[in-house]
Order: structure tokens, then C-alpha cells, then sequence
């Protein structure tokens, strides 16, 4: 009797044990998630915030796919939600806002943008934290001496000042990868840059799309201005979609490897049918 | 009046011996084999041959390709030596015929062997496009498989008649069948008609056909831009080549039959030394365009064909690639050259060579060039810059082998290995041309 209350005894202290050391495992496995946030505006078109989470796990960097976040526009003690996304298998997310007005700046004109991830089994929760103000980036093509020029000026639209001093980067939009014409463009006085487009860069029609980007600034976030202008070398596309080629799916065969195959096949299968009809007349006759 | 009893005692299918049926026993015991490593192959999928990303072609479509090569001996033997009136082909184009059938048969079965996935052969046929030289493979198989057996029918018909009545007491259900195929075979004149009109026009387009099978068997390689593959060259030298390896294993098997079924009077020394002739003649023009298709690159000297070149000749393949040049090529047309190398048996090891030959040359002809692409082999295991065949692959190419080779026998069996009737009627020819000159 004795040895079966110590036997209960002994068993019960055991799996008390095993589940708060499970439970506690469980916890202790969870790591933390590092949030990226950056908020981007092309000019003339739209506005969102580039979202990234990773982590460390067993000492190696990991995207953390599939967690959702939430995008609140914080107003001074205010927290008002904007959506939620969930990231991808890279770990990204985009959330795109319809215009800037459709989120409030606080009393100092200064937009404030709050990412969380509330957590999940895998991962503790975690935020981050964005603040960005207004400005735009207005620019054009302009040809002085036969020679064009992309003309960019960046405005506060806070003060509707210019800002002077600024990092612009000019480049040309190319299929996988921005062609880059010059890196480190200071704004004068007035707020612009002026740099030359070099001659021969190749576009479809002659058209290129020259971008002049305000790079991920502390106070502004990234900008982007895209101007399409016929400056570029003309190209003529080569593509044979549509056509019948030799590499076209097969609804789009060339007619000759139609015709010639065809009239080989059905010529050689006509010999054999007239040589099995002739095997039937031999029975016949 | 023709004297048939002879003929038909000699030549008539006779039951096997102990002999043929250990043969049989064995070929089907290799088949099984064969069978139960190709049922684990469908279930585990082609994980388990030694193929790879690299070497995806392997010893299967070699194999495939020396089947197809063989089939040509139909073309080269029985055309060509029809329409070229040899009058000694009589003894012989049963046997190349039978060859032929068996061969144009196995290699559309190893074809499917060699896909992944079996169940998904319709697809071929439903989504194949007529650019693509497999798609022309799918067509000129069946379509050489249709004309080989027409080949091999039509001259049967009188032999079937001919059997229907020997057998008539002894064997009745064997007489029964043997009339069925006869198709009502009287030898009336306008039977007669019908058959020679239809023999000829097969003879005629077999040989198209033949060249088309070889040619479009050479373009599933020629058209790809891979080095020892990218060649104008590949056509002919693929039709010579089927040339060389199907009377190569004419020779062999005619040999083989001759003294198992005791065939001396019929199969002569004439008729090994025409058929040597005939072979060294195929592969003197094999050797031409070998030498087309190895010296070229070599004068050229571009990086990657160098770098197969030298791997042909002086580095993992050598000793295959020298014993399918020299004992494949060489050493045939030397010994053929002199008439004692053109007795039956030298010509029985020349045929058994050349046959060898033939298979490691196409295996030859698929592996080296996939080890060497265009872009170098990295990140990847050391074992996938080799290729050399899986038991499994190894288990499924031989029971083919075997399965032509039963295919053959099973023919053996139940036709006449040489036509009968044609024998009586050209002995008959002979007689009275005799007659006459007296």
C-alpha cells in the first residue's frame, strides 16, 4: 500500500516536472525578429513602406516568412491602424498608402509610422519605429548645347523651401538592375542639380526613364522623380513572339515543317495501308 | 514439279533441342531480371540508375541507339540486295528480316525504359511539337516498325502454306495456325502478282525509310549544340554506322544458326565470304567518315573539343574508345580483307566484334559529350562528373538484349528460317537452265 502512494507520488512529481520544463522550453526557444522599415515615394505615382523581417536563429541570419505585420499611424498618444500585410518567403512586405494624405502628421509636420509583430510559437513579438516629413523632387530633361541634362530640384514641403546640400543619384532605368550616371550630386542654392545625360544609351523607341533618387535620407526617407524622355539610342526589338520559329510553341510550327513532314508521313502510311489492303486481296483472291 | 520434301524437312520449324531450350531459359531468366529492376525503377524513380543532371542520357539511350542501328540490317541487306538482284541473299534475308523486327521492337520499348515517368508516354503525341527532332523520332519508329514486319510477312505467305500442309497430320493445331497466317495462300497467279508487286515496293520504301530512321536517330544528337554532338557529319555517319553494326550481327546470327540448326548446305562459304565483303565494305565508309568526325575537331582545335577529344583518346575513355576503333573497325576490315578471314567462324568473332563495337560505340557516342558542357560542372558532387551505369541500368539493358535476342528465337521457332519456297523455286531455275544447256 505504502510502496503504491510513493509509486503515485514518484509519477505525478515526474510529469509535473517534464511539463513545466516542456512549457518552459517552449518559451526559451523563441527568437527575436528584427524589423526593417523604409518609406519610399515616387513622385507622380505611389507611396508605400518597404518592409523586411529577419532573425537569428542557431547563429545564422534567416528571413522570416510568412508573419503579419500591422502598420499604425501614430499621432501624438493616438495609434490609428493603416493595414496589415503578411511578409513573403523572403521575409518582405510592401504596404502602399493610396496618397500621403491619407495618414496624419503630428503638431511638428513629422509622419509617424509605428510596424509591429505581435509574435507567434516561433518568434517574440517586436516593432519599429518611422518618422518621415514631406518633401518632393521635381524634375525634368532639359538640352543645352545639343547636350541633355536631367534638372532636378528638391522641395520641403513643410517650409516649401528648396533644400540645399542635398545627395541626389542619377540613373537610368535598365531591365534588372538601375544604370547609375552619377552617384553623389550636392544641391546648390537652389535646391537643383544639373547632370548630363550621356549619348547612347539604348531604349525601346529611343525612350529612357531617368530617375534622380533622394536615397534613404533620416529626415525624408527615400524619393524617387522618374523622367521618360526620347533622349536615348533607339533599339530595335527582335523578338520573334508570335511568329513561327523553330523555337515557337506548337500552335505556331513553320509552315515547311508542317508541309514537308506531313506529306513524308501520310505518303509513307498511304504505302502501308495499300500494302495491308493488298495482304486482304491475296485472302480474297 | 517441285520436289518440296527435302526442303521442308530441312527447313521446316523444328521443335528446340536441349540446347535451345537452356538458351530460352536463360534469356528468360535475364528478362525477369530485367523486368523486376525496371517495376523497382518505376516505383523508386530514375534515383535509381547512375544518371544525373549532367549525364542525363545514359546507358539506356545507347542502347536505344544501337537498336535502331541494327534495325537497319533490314534496309541494307534485304533491300539494297533485292533491288540490286544478288541472287545469293536467298539463304540470309529471313534472318536479317527477323533481325530487323526484333531490333525496331526493343528499341521503341528502351525508349520508354528511359522515361521517368511511363505513364506520361500520350503526352509525347498530345503536346509534341514538330520542331523537335524527338517528336520525328516517335514517328519514324512506328513507321519503320509497320514496314520491317510487312518485310518479314509478305515473302512468308507461301512458307506459311507450304508449313500448313506439312504439318497437317503431325502437328494439326501448328497447321491450323501456320493456314491462318497464310492467309488463304494458294500460289495462284494473281496471289503471286500481288505479293512479288508488294515485296518490291516494300524493298523500295525501306530504304527511304531506313535512312530517315538513321538520319533523324542522328539528329536528336546533331541538333544540339553540344561538343562531339554539333556536326553536319552525323546523318551519314550514323547511316554507316547502323550499316556496320547491323550486318555485323547479321553475320553473328547467321553463323549461329547455321550450325545450330545444321543449315551447312543452304548457308555457304559463299555466302560468309559475300557478306564479308559486304561488311568490310561498311566499315571502310564507317572509318571514312570516323575519321571525318574525330580529325576535323582536331585540326580546328577549339578549346572544349579538345578537351573531349582528349578525353576520348588518351583519357577516361580510352580503352573504350581504342578497343571500338580498333576492335570495332581496324581489325575487322584487316582480317575481312583476306579470304581465309572470311571463312565462317573468323567471320562469326569479326561479326561478335563488330557487335561489341557497335554498343560501346554508341555508348561512346551519348556520355563523353554530356560530362562536357559548354559551361564548366560545379557545386556540384565529385560522382556527377562520371557516369557508368547502375546495376539497375545495367539489369534493364541487358534483359533488352536479351529480349531481342528471345524475340529472334521465338521466330526461329515458328518460321522458316530460309524461305522455302524461294529456295525451290530458284533450285528449280537452276535445274532448267541446267536442261538447257545440255
Amino acid at each position: 500500500m505504502r510502496n503504491q502512494i510513493i509509486t503515485r507520488h514518484f509519477f505525478l512529481v515526474v510529469l509535473s516536472v517534464f511539463l513545466c520544463t516542456s512549457s518552459f522550453a517552449q518559451k526559451a526557444k523563441k527568437d527575436r525578429v528584427r524589423l526593417k522599415a523604409n518609406y519610399v515615394k515616387i513622385m507622380n505615382a505611389e507611396i508605400y513602406f518597404d518592409l523586411s523581417t529577419s532573425a537569428r536563429v542557431d547563429g545564422e541570419n534567416i528571413d522570416v516568412s510568412k508573419v503579419e505585420l500591422v502598420i499604425f499611424n501614430i499621432v501624438g498618444d493616438e495609434q490609428l491602424e493603416l493595414g496589415k500585410v503578411t511578409t513573403n518567403m523572403e521575409g518582405k512586405a510592401r504596404f502602399t498608402l493610396k496618397d500621403l494624405s491619407s495618414i496624419k502628421p503630428d503638431s511638428t509636420n513629422t509622419y509617424n509610422i509605428e510596424i509591429t509583430f505581435d509574435g507567434n510559437e516561433s518568434f517574440k513579438g517586436a516593432s519599429k519605429s518611422l518618422s518621415f516629413k514631406n518633401a518632393n523632387i521635381d524634375a525634368k530633361i532639359v538640352t543645352i548645347d545639343s547636350i541633355h541634362y536631367v534638372k532636378a530640384t528638391v522641395v520641403n514641403k513643410l517650409t516649401d523651401s528648396v533644400i540645399v546640400g542635398q545627395l541626389l543619384k542619377v540613373q537610368v532605368q535598365r531591365l534588372f538592375k538601375p544604370l547609375l550616371i552619377k552617384e553623389f550630386n550636392k544641391t546648390d542654392e537652389n535646391g537643383t542639380v544639373l547632370v548630363s545625360i550621356p549619348p547612347g544609351i539604348p531604349g525601346v523607341d529611343g525612350n529612357i526613364a531617368v530617375e534622380v533618387v533622394l536615397n534613404d535620407s533620416d529626415e525624408f526617407g527615400t524619393i524617387k522623380a522618374i523622367v521618360n524622355a526620347p533622349i536615348g539610342t533607339l533599339i530595335v526589338e527582335e523578338s520573334t513572339f508570335d511568329e513561327r520559329t523553330m523555337w515557337s510553341p506548337r500552335s505556331k510550327t513553320p509552315l515547311f515543317l508542317l508541309i514537308f513532314p506531313n506529306l513524308l508521313i501520310f505518303g509513307i502510311w498511304g504505302i502501308i495501308i495499300y500494302l495491308i489492303t493488298n495482304l486482304f486481296k491475296i485472302t480474297k483472291s | 514439279m517441285k520436289n518440296y520434301d527435302k526442303l521442308l524437312n530441312d527447313l521446316a520449324p523444328q521443335k528446340f533441342g536441349k540446347k535451345g531450350v537452356i538458351w530460352t531459359i536463360s534469356l528468360t531468366v535475364l528478362i525477369i531480371l530485367g523486368i523486376l529492376a525496371y517495376i523497382d525503377q518505376v516505383i523508386q524513380g530514375q534515383v535509381v540508375t547512375n544518371m544525373n543532371d549532367y549525364a542525363l542520357w545514359g546507358v539506356y539511350i545507347s542502347n536505344f541507339v544501337f537498336f535502331v542501328a541494327t534495325s537497319f540490317v533490314g534496309t541494307i541487306t534485304v533491300a539494297v540486295l533485292r533491288l540490286t538482284k544478288n541472287a545469293w541473299r536467298t539463304p540470309i534475308v529471313r534472318i536479317a528480316e527477323i533481325i530487323s523486327v526484333a531490333a525496331i521492337i526493343m528499341a521503341g520499348l528502351t525508349i520508354m525504359i528511359d522515361m521517368g515517368r511511363p505513364d506520361r508516354i500520350m503526352n509525347l503525341f498530345i503536346h509534341g511539337r514538330m520542331q523537335s527532332p524527338i517528336i520525328w523520332d516517335v514517328i519514324i519508329i512506328p513507321t519503320f516498325m509497320a514496314i520491317s514486319l510487312l518485310l518479314l510477312y509478305f515473302p512468308l505467305l507461301p512458307d506459311f502454306a507450304l508449313l500448313k500442309k506439312y504439318f497437317k497430320d503431325e502437328k494439326p493445331t501448328q497447321s491450323k495456325w501456320y493456314g491462318k497466317l497464310a492467309l488463304n495462300w494458294t500460289g495462284s497467279d494473281t496471289q503471286k502478282a500481288v505479293q512479288i508487286k508488294s515485296i518490291h515496293l516494300i524493298a523500295l520504301l525501306i530504304i527511304p525509310a531506313g535512312f530517315m530512321l538513321q538520319t533523324v536517330d542522328a539528329w536528336l544528337f546533331s541538333t544540339l549544340f553540344r561538343v562531339g554532338w554539333d556536326s553536319t557529319n552525323m546523318g551519314a555517319y550514323f547511316i554507316s554506322g547502323a550499316a556496320v553494326a547491323g550486318i555485323g550481327a547479321l553475320v553473328a546470327v547467321v553463323y549461329a544458326v547455321r550450325r545450330a540448326y545444321h543449315l551447312e548446305e543452304y548457308i555457304t562459304q559463299l555466302h560468309f565470304d559475300k557478306l564479308g565483303k559486304f561488311l568490310v565494305l561498311t566499315c571502310l565508309v564507317y572509318l571514312y567518315f570516323n575519321i571525318n568526325e574525330y580529325l576535323i575537331p582536331e585540326f580546328t582545335s577549339k578549346k572544349e573539343e579538345i578537351t573531349h577529344l582528349n578525353v576520348l583518346v588518351t583519357g577516361e575513355y580510352a580503352p573504350l574508345f581504342w578497343f571500338v576503333i580498333l576492335g570495332g573497325l581496324i581489325v575487322p576490315i584487316i582480317v575481312l580483307l583476306f579470304k581465309k578471314g572470311r571463312k565462317p567462324f573468323p567471320m562469326f568473332l569479326v561479326g561478335l566484334l563488330v557487335v561489341a563495337g557497335s554498343w560501346w560505340k554508341r555508348y561512346l557516342i551519348v556520355t563523353p559529350t554530356l560530362l562536357h558542357p559548354f559551361l564548366p560542372i560545379q557545386g556540384v558532387p565529385e560522382s556527377w562528373h562520371h557516369y557508368f551505369p547502375s546495376i539497375h541500368e545495367w539489369l534493364i539493358t541487358v534483359a533488352t538484349l536479351a529480349m531481342a535476342l528471345l524475340i529472334i528465337t521465338i521466330l526461329f521457332r515458328y518460321v522458316p528460317i530460309i524461305p522455302i519456297q524461294r529456295t525451290a523455286d530458284e533450285r528449280e531455275e537452276l535445274e532448267s537452265n541446267k536442261n538447257t544447256e545440255k
